[in-house]
């Protein structure tokens, strides 16, 4: 077994009254895809935003994460760089654009920051990773504004802006779930190729157990703040241990939701 | 038609129904002025008897009705002629254009400086809101709003003039110094140091003020936790981000008080013996030159449009959803 | 007092110094060393020379701090009036704009567009030259310039009211259109017109002080602006008869806008 690409130990958030994670400890493995899946108010989009680094500052943080790969090939302990070694897409595709800013500057801008290349180079390298993520005629559309796209394509924009910077990790905070389905399924589709691709590690929190179940190697379930089960997604969701995985299967079983529905929709004020 | 040529037409023609009320406007005042044209010209050239002014009255169409009157008034306007000057003796066209580059000049740089300098100072502010430079700045800016400009003029004079004699008491260029080209214009530009300075520092807390306001909100913006998120240096997310999405209300702001600094620059042209357009009204009202104050009232509107017209273009040019949508 | 307590420290000090301008003005007969356009003594005294006259004497021997505290009285009293005038005619006129709605809309916006195209100031100094100068064509005038803000903000503000459920219910009830703008709506629509206050207060002040510094004030009264004209000609030998009136100026105003920042919930109404 290879070092994994994070390793959380004992991690635990909290908000002077309010606890919002109390002592998780979870490995991602490198390469792996990893579904941190839970109701609102859970504790997931908080986990997610610890490994990045990005709390708010009146976050108490204790326990520890730790990145193995970075230590390997640099000064040990160093903490990752956010748009180096870990890239995050969130909820809102139009408001991870700046609007005032044309999408090639708001790419090269990463790229320029991390990779060290004049503006020039920059450009080019931000027009192939628009046409990574399926922008059409991505040359020509450097110089449009973010008004000019539509939900779907703004979130493939924001994905190439994640990536410029060539993260070994992305952290993806509800992806898709501010999309209709069909642009929703394209997205995952995205994200599924460009992990195979490039051995990216992808950790991605959502509220979709059908979506977690297709796409990812590994779940991990919260709940209230707790890690309450996690493993390879065939054993979580075929043979769940934990009685509130049981009761999220139930429920998106029962109710023979369309795929992609959200399942805080079906049973969130059930189980609080 | 190029679009840029049409843009400039369809926003004159939208200002037209203004312009034709200032217009209405102006022709009450003159109305409710005491005196006519004739009494004026009696006051310029002598001593006419009772019979030969009713005679003159006559002659101008002064005896007809109000709506007779209003014609004459607005045909000659529109043909370019505002009427004559009872105070200078000279048509008014010629006397406002006279004095209108000065003040044009003396906006163009108050606003420059209050411009650029207030947003300077709100980035400055806004970058970190609620530090210790965004108080001092907000408290100062408070402070600087409430000073009128005119008194701030007197004490820059007391201070720069008299105290440590640097800089000029007034006009606009040293009289009768016969300098030309590049020592003119330096001149001019000493001279213009005091009175750009106490026109423009309260329009430079106002930018000040909207930039810092603008900034800590946008600071909450979404988009800012995105950059943050893919490793933009906190100074570039300041600089391109969060200020260059700030600028746009300022941009705003510039119009809509654009005929308030024209209003400041009386009383700051009085103050520094500025032979400029503001003084230009004061001088009118002064000396009952009612024809003159109208033409002033005119052309201050005008000037208006025309600078909201370059504010409005400029906004286009600042704010990509806008030119899409012109 | 409930008000006070919600107040921030700056709203506090705004409201503390306004009380005390106010009082200075109400009490100027009993507290003023005399009638501030009397000679009163030896002229061009300087400031704490001379027991019976604090502030000193102009150019013409008038006690300074009777001017003062008589001036106080001018400026509060024609701001107070101009921005009561200029909220009341503004939200009418945004009130009927709205409500009416159609062609009187068109008619009046297009009024306040061109009243906010001549710089208000100029409008003043226009009313002051058919009028002439006293109090009352003073605050006639300043308001010409400074109603429209309210007008607009009103009119924004009953755009939005109108469809609402309480309009309805008065149109069922029967109530006349007007009744119902002016009854209705109206009331409703005031309170971010109200927030405008502080704002216009602000403008006439200054405004009032440029007039009179111009020359353009009632010559038998009084104010900080003709005080700081009158000083100007004696501004080599005797800068405070400028800069202290001045000082008066800045700190009403400024103690306004504190008030007003503190009254005002949302920053940004306050620039």
């Amino acid at each position: 077994m290879t070092e994994p690409s994070v390793r959380i130990r004992n991690l635990s958030v909290d908000y002077g009254d309010t606890v919002a994670l109390s002592d998780v400890s979870l490995q991602i493995a490198r390469g792996g895809r990893l579904a941190l899946i839970g109701e609102s108010g859970s504790g997931k989009s908080t986990l997610a935003m610890a490994i990045a680094g990005m709390l708010p500052r009146q976050a108490h943080v204790s326990g520890s994460i730790e990145f193995p790969d970075l230590d390997r090939n640099a000064t040990p302990g160093r903490k990752p760089k956010l748009g180096k070694d870990i890239g995050v897409l969130f909820q809102d595709p139009g408001g991870s654009l700046d609007p005032v800013m044309k999408i090639g500057d708001q790419i090269a801008e990463v790229i320029m920051t991390h990779q060290g290349m004049g503006w020039i180079s920059a450009r080019v390298r931000a027009a192939e990773l628009l046409d990574r993520v399926r922008i059409p005629k991505a040359l020509s559309r450097l110089n449009n504004y973010p008004h000019e796209f539509s939900g779907g394509q703004k979130q493939r924009i924001a994905l190439a802006a994640a990536l410029a910077g060539h993260p070994s990790l992305l952290i993806a905070d509800e992806p898709t779930s501010a999309l209709d389905t069909v642009v929703q399924w394209h997205i995952v589709n995205l994200l599924d190729e460009l992990v195979r691709e490039s051995g990216l590690t992808l950790l991605f929190v959502t509220h979709d157990i059908a979506l977690a179940s297709e796409r990812a190697d590994k779940i991990a379930v919260l709940y209230r703040g707790k890690l309450v089960e996690s493993g390879p997604s065939a054993r979580v969701l075929g043979k769940p241990e934990h009685p509130y995985t049981k009761a999220l299967i139930g429920a998106h079983i029962s109710l023979e939701t369309p795929r992609g529905r959200r399942l805080a929709e079906i049973n969130g004020d059930d189980l609080v | 038609m190029p679009p840029l040529a049409s843009f400039f037409l369809r926003r004159l023609a939208s200002a037209l129904p203004v312009l034709g009320v200032v217009l209405i406007g102006g022709f009450l005042l003159l109305e409710a002025a005491s005196g006519d044209a004739v009494d004026s010209y009696v006051a310029r050239s002598g001593a006419l008897d009772a019979e030969q002014m009713a005679q003159l009255r006559t002659e101008w169409g002064l005896d007809q009705g109000p709506l007779y009157r209003f014609k004459a008034y607005a045909s000659a306007l529109v043909q370019g002629d505002l009427g004559w000057s009872t105070a200078f003796e000279r048509p008014v066209g010629t006397v406002i254009l006279e004095r209108l580059p000065v003040t044009l000049l003396l906006m163009g740089c108050a606003t420059a400086l209050a411009f650029f300098l207030g947003s300077l100072l709100g980035v400055i502010a806004g970058a970190r809101p609620g530090s210790i430079g965004d108080r001092v700045l907000s408290i100062g800016s408070l402070a600087l709003y409430a000073i009128p400009g005119f008194w701030l003029g007197l004490v820059l004079i007391v201070i720069f003039a008299v105290d440590l004699r640097w800089l000029p008491i007034g006009g606009i260029e040293t009289i009768a110094s016969g300098k030309s080209g590049l020592a003119r214009l330096g001149d001019i530009a000493v001279h213009l140091v005091l009175p750009v300075a106490s026109l423009a520092m309260v329009y430079l807390a106002l930018y000040l003020r909207l930039m810092r306001d603008r900034m800590s909100e946008i600071w909450r913006d979404p988009f800012v936790k995105a950059l943050e998120a893919r490793g933009i240096a906190r100074r570039r997310i300041v600089w391109h981000h969060v200020a260059r999405n700030a600028v746009l209300p300022v941009v705003t702001m510039l119009g809509l008080q654009a005929a308030a600094m024209l209003g400041g620059s009386v009383v700051v042209e009085s103050v520094f013996a500025i032979p400029g357009f503001g003084r230009l009204a004061a001088e009118a009202v002064a000396r009952r030159d009612t024809p003159l104050l109208l033409g002033v009232i005119l052309c201050s509107a005008i000037t208006v449009i025309i600078a909201n017209l370059l504010v409005d273009l400029a906004y286009g040019k600042l704010d990509p959803r806008v030119r899409a949508g012109r | 007092m409930i008000l006070w307590r919600q107040l921030n420290p700056e709203g506090r000090a705004g409201a503390v110094l306004l009380a005390t301008l106010a009082l200075m003005a109400l009490l100027a007969p009993l507290i003023a060393p005399g009638d501030p356009l009397a000679l009163a003594g030896e002229p061009m005294l300087r400031p704490f020379a001379s027991a019976s006259h604090p502030l000193g004497t102009d150019r013409l021997g008038r006690d300074v701090l009777s001017g003062l505290l008589y001036g106080t009285r001018t400026t509060l009293l024609v701001a107070f009036f101009s921005a009561a005038v200029s909220l009341s005619v503004g939200s009418a006129v945004g009130t009927l704009a709205g409500f009416l709605g159609g062609i009187a809309d068109t008619v009046l916006m297009r009024i306040t567009e061109a009243f906010q195209t001549v710089p208000g100031f100029l409008l003043a100094l226009a009313a002051i030259s058919v009028t002439g100068p006293s109090i009352p064509t003073m605050i006639f005038a300043i308001s010409l310039g400074t109603w429209t803000q309210a007008a607009r903000v009103t009119r924004a503000e009953v755009l939005s009211l109108r469809e609402r459920d309480f309009v309805a219910a008065a149109r069922t009830l029967g109530m006349r259109p007007l009744e119902i703008a002016f009854r209705e709506i109206l009331p409703n629509a005031f309170g971010p017109t109200a927030s405008l206050a502080a704002i216009s207060v602000a403008a006439a002040i200054l405004i009032e002080a440029a007039l009179s510094f111009l020359g353009f004030g009632d010559p038998n009264r009084v104010t900080w602006g003709s005080m700081i004209a009158e000083g100007r000609t004696v501004l080599r030998a005797a800068p405070y008869l400028s800069i202290v009136p001045g000082l008066a100026l800045v700190v009403t105003v400024l103690s306004v806008h504190l008030l007003g920042r503190g009254l005002s919930k949302t920053e940004r109404l306050q620039p």
